[in-house]
């Protein structure tokens, strides 16, 4: 309970120095939003008028201050931009992100965890060096390209078995359940595999470093076969382990998957960053990626407890451990 | 930190033989081989494409647009009528200025975290924990955004991929050379060279650095993997490598569009991606096994003869 004690205030302290981090590293940025509202046709004056009113000219403190509290009362701001409020904007753009990343893990792991095993409890060497030279192949894809190629094999008009869609999303969203789900099948399949060729080389690695403890042997010597003890008592020893890494990747989807977004034309929360930041609309800049911040500790709190949970030798280490 | 003694009583003859071991064992492992053909031929094509290519590079033919692959064009040619083929090889010219600025940058930086990360005089002090809490809360910002906050002000260049690779990288460095640094940093050799009165810095190059180096150059041959992969992903982004400029990135952009003329044409870039990233990544895991003294005996056996 300590352990999850200091780990929350270890949180907080990381999540309000990134908040200054973010907002000043913004602000180091040439080029402002009243210069892209008044567009190259605008004098001086006018850019001046508009910064005036957009508040831009007030001191960088009050400016923080402003926004932090918005923030805290649940308010992440609207765009100066479009008007839109930026939690609106990012709910859009999450109803995208959120799935993808989703299917993507559901395939990696679907992947990488039983080829991973397999690649360890084979019996034939030829199998466990295939499966070793395919995790290493299939790692080292480039996203986009594993997505191109999904596209000349499944991709609607231009593929081979022309099944799946390969570009855009419905514009009715989650309401056409099934065009949705099937727009979202290539993106997810090309990062899934990828991802889960890393998942199963990191399963590997893990499962033969514990292949030989006496664990193993013990498990063996109850009766059960290597591949039995290997499944059943190595699988569960290097589980927080897995844990970790599935945990991590996940959050590393949320802006890895831009890529293959912008490869088949959906509107993703990375690309949202990206068209802000080009308009220099620093305020819905700063509440996107101090929400992705979050994200993220929030990720790696979530795995660090659950380590915890997994593995009993921690509990022993962190009653007197300190942060290192 | 034995190694870093036997570095400075022995001359570079004797580190040249060690290089010499080091590249035969890995010769004589298939991965090692592997790799050390697609490097070497990486190299050459890059060499060979910085005086000559089939095409000129600019040659721009509007009655060659969009080509068949031909004897003349083997892989065909881009709406511009650029020749694929002729690209894809200046191209490993400048995928090699991407690796190496990034392998360096992050060797430079890593060094510097490292530091910062044992501590002043070694111990582990109040200083050197916040600078871990830090590593810790810098790591989580994705490369993506630290690619897109610094292409503002840089534009597309290949600024951006090494400031925002090398940024990640040596980050992630730092947290696992941790724990071989300070083993280093606290060790009785430390302590004896300070008490003879030798300085930090000295300290840190002979005693330290040998101890993190084989750690370290795994990292950083995978670290050149992630880099072409990430050079890839940010050029199509369009903030990576910017528009005429060859590169493996650009020519797989390009190909993308290509995909509904002729599909075929895709597949090289990515073959060469990924045969080129495998072959890092092998280096990096040959290196391991090759470059430890204690697993491969034939190193163990020309440092102990040469220190006779």
């Amino acid at each position: 309970m300590r352990f999850v004690l200091k780990r929350i205030v270890a949180f907080a302290v990381a999540l309000f120095v990134q908040s200054i981090v973010i907002f000043a590293c913004l602000r180091i940025l040439p080029g402002d939003l009243a210069m892209v509202i008044g567009g190259t046709t605008s004098t001086p004056d006018q850019v001046a008028r508009i910064r005036g009113q957009l508040g831009l000219n007030d001191p960088y403190p009050l400016q923080y201050l402003r926004w932090l509290g918005g923030v805290l009362h649940g308010d992440l701001g609207t765009s100066q931009l479009t008007g839109v409020s930026v939690a609106s904007e990012i709910g859009d753009r999450l109803q995208i992100t959120l799935p993808l990343a989703l299917l993507s893990l559901a395939v990696a792991l679907a992947i990488g965890l039983p080829l991973g095993v397999h690649a360890v409890t084979s019996r034939s060497a030829r199998v466990r060096r295939t499966l070793q030279v395919a995790a290493i192949v299939a790692g080292a894809i480039p996203a986009l390209w594993g997505g191109l190629l999904l596209v000349m094999m499944f991709g609607r008009g231009v593929g081979l078995i022309g099944v799946l869609p390969a570009q855009g999303f419905p514009a009715r969203g989650w309401h056409a359940f099934g065009r949705a789900l099937a727009s979202l099948a290539l993106p997810a399949l090309s990062v899934g595999v990828i991802t889960g060729a890393e998942f199963m080389r990191y399963t590997r690695s893990a499962l033969v470093d514990v292949a030989n403890s006496d664990c193993i042997a013990q498990a063996m010597m109850c009766g059960m076969t290597r591949a039995q003890a290997i499944r059943r008592v190595g699988l569960r020893m290097v589980a927080p382990q897995i844990v970790s890494v599935a945990g991590l990747t996940f959050a590393g989807m949320m802006t890895g998957v831009i890529v293959v977004e912008n490869l088949f034309a959906l509107p993703g929360l990375a690309t949202l960053v990206m068209t802000d930041l080009r308009n220099r609309d620093l305020l819905a800049v700063q509440s996107e990626l101090l929400l992705l911040t979050t994200f993220f500790l929030v990720m790696g709190l979530v795995v660090d407890v659950l380590h915890h949970a997994l593995d009993p030798r921690l509990k022993d280490a962190s009653e007197g451990g300190g942060y290192a | 930190m034995r190694e870093g003694d036997r570095k400075r009583g022995g001359g570079a003859p004797r580190r040249k033989g060690r290089v010499l071991v080091v590249l035969r064992s890995m010769w004589h492992r298939a991965d090692g081989a592997y790799a050390l053909v697609v490097i070497a031929l990486w190299l050459l094509v890059s060499l060979v494409s910085a005086v000559w290519t089939p095409h000129p590079l600019i040659e721009s033919d509007g009655r060659n647009a969009w080509a068949r692959p031909s004897a003349s064009y083997p892989l065909g040619t881009d709406g511009a009528g650029h020749d694929l083929l002729s690209w894809l090889m200046r191209g490993s010219l400048t995928e090699l200025e991407v690796v190496a600025l990034v392998v360096l940058c992050t060797a430079a930086c890593g060094l510097l975290g490292v530091w910062a990360s044992i501590g002043y005089k070694s111990g582990a002090g109040r200083g050197s924990r916040t600078w871990m809490v830090c590593v810790d809360t810098l790591i989580a910002v994705p490369t993506v955004i630290v690619a897109m906050v610094v292409s503002v002000p840089l534009g597309a260049s290949i600024a951006v991929i090494v400031v925002a690779c090398a940024f990640a990288y040596s980050l992630s460095i730092v947290r696992v050379t941790r724990p071989v640094a300070q083993l280093a940093a606290t060790s009785q050799y430390v302590e004896a060279a300070r008490s003879y009165g030798v300085g930090e810095a000295r300290i840190f190059f002979t005693h330290i650095v040998p101890a993190v180096a084989p750690t370290m150059a795994v990292q950083l041959s995978l670290s050149a993997g992630t880099a072409i992969l990430a050079e890839s992903g940010l050029t199509y982004l369009g903030i990576g490598i910017p528009a005429g400029v060859p590169s493996w990135g650009r020519s797989l952009s390009d190909c993308a569009k290509l995909i509904t003329v002729y599909p075929l044409t895709v597949i090289w870039p990515g073959v060469i991606i990924t045969a080129v990233v495998v072959a890092l990544n092998l280096l990096g895991d040959a290196l391991r096994d090759c470059a430890d003294p204690v697993v491969n005996a034939d190193l163990r056996r020309t440092m102990e003869g040469g220190s006779r």
